[in-house]
């Protein structure tokens, strides 16, 4: 069995320190990562992966090269192949036009099924599982929370699905796209202390658009439907800290605080 | 020789409830809190031990070590378990653990001569609390205290929290019974002082279980004057700010039992209400009143002396409040435990070292700055600072502590973090000529660097371990360094 898993590298939004004073986000130093849904569905492959050493695991993501040495460390998770798609006419594409460009890879990539995320921690569409499927003429599923992994084997998973107020199972062939959430807490594992300085070279693979051949005319900045309008920034308020002692007035205003703020009945 | 014949040899030798094969207590003798989160996550693999066996008496632990000493197992002294270096963690496959739960009497309290005989598996807390009772206290207060045991205390050169007034645990100890891996029992008795040779209590005291079983134990103790109690705080500008009005404070000859100045990051986790974003200095002086008063005023001095870098004045009994919670309990260690199972994270680590007081700046600087520029895992740092809090006529100790993100697999954590981070401050310290352990003992992970440590006078310490273990049977790989046991430790 071969899986193929989309990854994207966001920024870690969660690390973002806020400028009260001038109502901005404070970006220096902030890390890339891998988005955590993706990291989900990567986990759950290493994972199968772990028990049944015969699956092949190749990870795909769209990006300029500074990821390059984020997909290294993605290889020395024992991922077997890492393709970068990057390119400079790739820049500033839509979530269709980044559709387009993961498709005509894949469209040349043999895989049974795809995992990935459902949502981006910067984009948050949800767009590009379906377009993406939707392309290549395959089945997707969103908002998985779990995979059943003897139907997965099989070829036809039974998956979990989180909808707003209940769980739906749903059986789902091969070849499709699942797209898992973060919730799922299906776990990425860690670099091994002994593979932190793994050659992984010869397992990464770069892809521009002289192998693609996608019109350049539907992709990139130019290229992309969508407009942004406007972007705001939201505001915060500052929360005054409140330190109390261990005495019965200190219990009281903690017991009140939880109370008004619905951890206690 | 199996763990079966191991097993059946001790039938013959000990009642069936002095014997404990319980799979996850011996799995969780295979290490100590070195490796607190591979253990807590159920991923050591250290060699299990045999078993755990509780001697009643010293004639038992005698028959023990000869046993293992005629077979070749390895013996893992214990008593408290509240070891952080390694000290009790298991590199041998056939290894056998003597708990000193057993020995659990407290032989005489003296007041007249001012000394208690304890065997070795009596806790610290159970002895402070019968001294209380009278008026007394042991003077040896370290954070372990309702945990740790005299054994453990003695054989690891333990250190309290009120050490300045009252010592090292090597300054308490009169006298001991320790037994050697030959089944040769020492009895060294209890004087004030001797001239008779070398002072052979310093073979036993600090051995970490690699030379000799300690069974019985005899310290001073001293009156107890809590009504006499001060306490100073004061935030400073700087660490090296607080050094100088430590120093100041003990060149003059006073001996307040507490003398601490934290680092700013320190001071945050320690002092939440009040340091302000400062370093933290505090005293406590106790004793008879004109004792302890005087003491104040030295201390008084000492601050006025140096006040261009102190900020302002801590109200005392803030100082009082957070001493009477500092100590750790089994509670507390059982809930990080749960912690990291749990949630992937501990509270963190420390490494303590000693130098001169001239020495002392330059070290925290080298290895805080050491430690911005060489760790790679320095983004998950969320906490490295360090408090001096044992103080003498030459020098004082610094305390690193650090706190980090866990973003590895459990297996690899102490190699990508805590490991890396002692070395730094090992190397820098030895770099300068400070001492590498100041109280917690070398145990498996700084045995590394021993030779550096000790240089020429190594040669007494080598031979020590010739002369009482031969066959190296005791502790093996604790203090002195062996390339078998390199592969748990790189």
């Amino acid at each position: 069995m071969k899986i193929v898993c989309l990854l994207k590298f966001t920024p870690d939004v969660d690390a973002f320190e806020y400028d009260y004073e001038n109502n901005v986000l404070i970006r220096e130093n902030i890390k890339q990562i891998i988005n955590l849904d993706d990291a989900c569905a990567l986990g759950y492959a290493l994972n199968l992966k772990k028990k049944h050493p015969e699956i092949e695991i190749e990870v795909v993501t769209m990006g300029p090269l500074s990821v390059k040495g984020l997909m290294e460390d993605v290889l020395r998770r024992r991922v077997d192949r890492g393709t970068i798609l990057s390119d400079p006419v790739f820049a500033g594409s839509d979530t269709l036009a980044t559709s387009l460009i993961l498709g005509e890879y894949l469209k040349r990539t043999e895989y049974d099924v795809i995992l990935t995320g459902t949502q981006t921690l910067d984009g948050d569409t949800a767009h590009v599982p379906s377009q993406l499927a939707g392309y290549l003429g395959i089945g997707q599923m969103s908002a998985i929370m779990k995979i059943d992994e003897a139907s997965f084997l099989e070829g036809a998973p039974l998956v979990e699905v989180d909808t707003e107020n209940h769980t739906d199972t749903y059986k789902i062939a091969f070849p499709a796209i699942l797209s898992v959430r973060r919730e799922s807490r299906y776990r990425l594992p860690f670099v091994r202390y002994a593979d932190l300085e793994m050659d992984v070279s010869d397992r990464l693979h770069i892809i521009d658009n002289s192998v693609l051949q996608v019109d350049e005319n539907i992709i990139g900045t130019h290229g992309s439907a969508t407009k942004v309008v406007k972007t705001y920034m939201q505001t915060y308020e500052r929360k005054d800290r409140v330190v109390v002692q261990n005495d019965d007035e200190g219990i009281e205003t903690v017991y009140n605080f939880l109370k008004e703020n619905g951890y206690l009945k | 020789m199996t763990k079966t014949d191991i097993l059946e040899k001790l039938g013959t030798m000990l009642e069936a409830d002095q014997i404990n094969t319980d799979p996850e207590d011996l799995y969780d003798a295979s290490a100590d809190r070195y490796k607190k989160y591979a253990k807590a996550k159920k991923v050591l693999d250290n060699p299990i031990p045999a078993a755990i066996v509780y001697p009643k008496d010293t004639e038992e632990v005698k028959e023990l070590l000869m046993f293992c000493n005629e077979n070749g197992i390895n013996v893992i002294p214990r008593s408290g378990k509240t070891s952080t270096e390694g000290g009790l963690e298991n590199w041998k496959e056939l290894a056998l653990v003597i708990d000193g739960k057993n020995l659990n009497k407290i032989i005489n309290i003296d007041t007249y001569n001012m000394q208690a005989t304890v065997q070795s598996g009596v806790a610290l807390q159970h002895l402070e609390d019968e001294l209380r009772k009278i008026g007394y206290t042991t003077g040896h207060s370290p954070q372990s205290k309702p945990v740790a045991q005299y054994g453990g205390l003695v054989a690891t050169r333990s250190i309290g929290q009120f050490s300045t007034l009252y010592g090292g645990i090597e300054d308490m100890v009169v006298g001991l019974e320790c037994v050697f891996p030959d089944g040769h029992v020492c009895r060294i008795k209890n004087v004030p002082r001797r001239a008779a040779g070398p002072d052979i209590r310093h073979i036993a005291i600090g051995n970490e279980g690699t030379l000799c079983y300690i069974t019985e134990v005899t310290v001073k103790i001293f009156k107890y004057f809590p009504e006499n109690n001060l306490f100073y705080g004061y935030l400073v500008k700087d660490v090296a700010t607080g050094i100088k009005v430590l120093r100041e404070v003990f060149v003059n000859g006073y001996r307040p039992s507490v003398a601490r100045v934290y680092s700013e990051e320190d001071a945050r986790q320690h002092f939440y209400h009040f340091h302000e974003g400062k370093c933290v200095l505090i005293f406590m002086a106790e004793g008879a009143k004109p004792i302890a008063d005087a003491c104040g005023k030295g201390i008084e001095e000492a601050v006025e002396k140096f006040s261009d870098g102190i900020i302002k004045k801590v109200d005392s009994a803030l100082i009082e409040d957070w001493f009477n919670h500092l100590n750790w309990s089994q509670k507390d260690i059982d809930d990080e435990v749960q912690e990291m199972i749990n949630n992937d994270r501990h509270s963190g680590y420390t490494t303590e070292i000693s130098a001169s007081w001239e020495l002392i700046p330059q070290i925290y600087d080298n290895v805080i700055n050491r430690i911005r520029k060489e760790f790679k895992q320095a983004d998950d740092l969320v906490m490295l600072g360090g408090h001096s809090s044992h103080s003498y006529l030459n020098g004082t100790n610094m305390y690193f502590v650090y706190q980090y993100n866990i973003n590895c697999e459990p297996e690899d954590e102490f190699r990508m973090y805590h490991h890396p981070l002692q070395t730094i401050i090992v190397e820098e310290t030895l770099k300068l000529g400070g001492s590498m352990c100041h109280h917690h003992g070398v145990g498996k992970y700084r045995n590394q660097w021993i030779k550096e440590e000790h240089g020429s006078a190594y040669y007494m310490l080598e031979k020590l371990k010739e002369t009482f273990d031969p066959n190296k049977v005791m502790n093996f790989g604790s203090i002195f360094y062996e390339e078998e046991g390199a592969k748990f430790q790189k």
